[in-house]
């Protein structure tokens, strides 16, 4: 399925300017690997070899995904938002 | 002058990958999005010259302007230079041969949350900006709309739904838009990273951070002076997001780097309440990486931050220093808020008590030495409100027998 990822304006310059971009992905590998695929200067902040990084936190549908099972079902998901990490007063 | 002071930062350093990068509105490191912290070019300061400035300073955190990445602004709340004292009351029923309280639970707002606001509302006012806004666990919306009320700015607040009462009602006093937020701190904090990217406002736990986390520093810097210009041995910090237990750690640094103070080692130890407690729990898992909480569930909600933004950074300082770490149960916490006020006439909220009942809990483990000079932090204040109410008796008619009666105790 289809899936919008919001782009945070730091990231936008490894995302040709875009504010949003489309991804496919129907489990949190998918989004992974596509990532990797499609967006490989985004990928290389975003993704710490085979998992999620440090720096960046990643939210599906408002759900941190440190917080989904890895074979949760995105196929009725919609939005992919990236965030500097950043937690805390 | 004022030109002069912040004259001595060279850019900002990612602490991630060290890239030293410009200091312009940035927040996060261009190369890797990892945190970024104001560099300073101390070396050509000479610690005679830098203390005797200090020491004519302002009795505010102000007087450390030299080591701060602002310059004191004209309009601002008169932070810090909080009491630091002797416990020697609770020391004896703690355990622990000399102790002190860092009291900064005196500062204008009622919290330590007053010391950061300030650097982030000085650093809004260098950059222009007309609104200042954070995600809150409810002590920095009260400290961002007193430092906004003062500076003629306007603010945004955004807190949990569940924030006390007290803490939401003096924000919206202080004239900030209050926006209460179904769901944790970790959904608030969220939904602001998502605005701060679209407005040009100065969030100050996001965009501002850089400059934000800086003003946690003065703690120890104040600590320092009012021990004479010498480190305590060991301080025991209460974790929420770790910006103010590792800058501590930068102060420690700046000031041993600057010959302030004698190169002597101080032991930061970590305090979190068990129903929050990723920090500490890495800690005593063998200093492992730290893992979020999902869902926060503690009396001490100022410290209910399930995915700290300096926690693996605040595990490596604690192990550095050669610290260590506890996490305390609700009932701990309120025990150990009732026993600082009881011995030391301190009322705190209950992150002071995660803090007394933590160091409650090192004196046991036989974690500080003998005559090791240990300061607590005590970051928020109990007139806040306190979410426990305390055993009293039916009220008495106005007659010296019928108190008698009801309080034997008196001993006519």
């Amino acid at each position: 399925m289809s899936l919008t990822i919001r782009i945070p304006t730091p990231l936008r310059e490894r995302a040709g300017g875009a504010r949003t971009l489309p991804i496919d992905a129907t489990t949190l590998a998918d989004l992974r690997r596509g990532l990797a695929d499609r967006y490989p200067e985004l990928a290389a902040v975003v993704l710490d070899g085979d998992a999620f990084g440090p720096a960046v936190s990643v939210f599906v549908d408002g759900e941190d995904v440190r917080f989904l099972p890895e074979d949760a079902d995105l196929r009725s998901a919609r939005l992919v938002e990236l965030l500097p990490a950043m937690s805390g007063g | 002058m004022t030109t002069m002071l912040t004259e001595r930062i060279i850019g900002l350093r990612c602490r991630s990958c060290s890239l030293l990068q410009p200091r312009d509105e940035r927040y996060v490191c261009e190369r890797c999005l990892g945190a970024v912290e104001p560099e300073y070019d101390l070396a050509s300061l000479a610690a005679s010259d830098l203390r005797s400035r200090i020491e004519q300073g302002p009795r505010t955190l102000w007087r450390y302007a030299p080591l701060l990445p602002c310059a004191e602004p004209v309009q601002g709340l008169a932070v810090g230079w909080t009491p630091l004292v002797r416990a020697p009351r609770l020391g004896a029923a703690l355990g622990v041969d000399d102790l002190w309280l860092k009291d900064d639970s005196r500062n204008p707002s009622l919290s330590f949350k007053d010391r950061p606001v300030s650097l982030a509302t000085a650093r809004a006012q260098e950059l222009g900006l007309d609104t200042i806004a954070c995600a809150s666990t409810g002590n920095l919306a009260g400290a961002v709309a007193a430092a906004a009320a003062r500076a003629g700015l306007r603010a945004f607040v955004f807190v949990p739904e569940t924030t006390e009462a007290s803490k939401v009602a003096a924000a919206a006093w202080y004239g900030a838009t209050v926006v209460r937020v179904r769901g944790n701190y970790d959904r608030v904090n969220r939904m602001c990273g998502t605005l701060a990217d679209d407005l040009r406002w100065g969030f100050v736990n996001f965009t501002l951070r850089p400059y934000y986390a800086e003003g946690s520093k003065t703690l120890l810097f104040e600590i320092a002076e009012q021990l004479g210009w010498r480190l305590p041995d060991h301080v025991v910090i209460p974790v929420g997001s770790g910006a103010l237990l590792t800058r501590t750690a930068t102060a420690i640094a700046q000031l041993v780097g600057t010959g302030l103070v004698p190169d002597a080692p101080c032991r930061i130890s970590a305090a979190q309440p068990a129903g929050c407690a990723p920090v500490t729990d890495a800690v005593q898992d063998g200093w492992r990486a730290v893992s979020a909480v999902r869902s926060p569930d503690t009396l001490a909600r100022s410290l209910a931050i399930g995915a700290p933004a300096d926690g693996d950074a605040s595990v490596d300082v604690v192990k550095r220093s050669g610290g260590a770490a506890a996490s305390v149960s609700d009932a701990e916490i309120s025990d150990a808020c009732g026993l600082l006020a009881r011995t030391e006439g301190a009322l705190v909220e209950p992150a002071g008590g995660v803090v007394v009942a933590t160091a409650r809990a090192l004196a046991r483990r036989g974690v500080f030495a003998r005559d090791e000079r240990v300061v607590l932090y005590l970051t928020g204040n109990g007139h806040k409100g306190f979410p426990l109410e305390p055993e009293l008796r039916e009220p008495v008619d106005a007659d010296p027998d019928a108190f008698v009666a009801a309080y034997p105790e008196a001993g006519r």
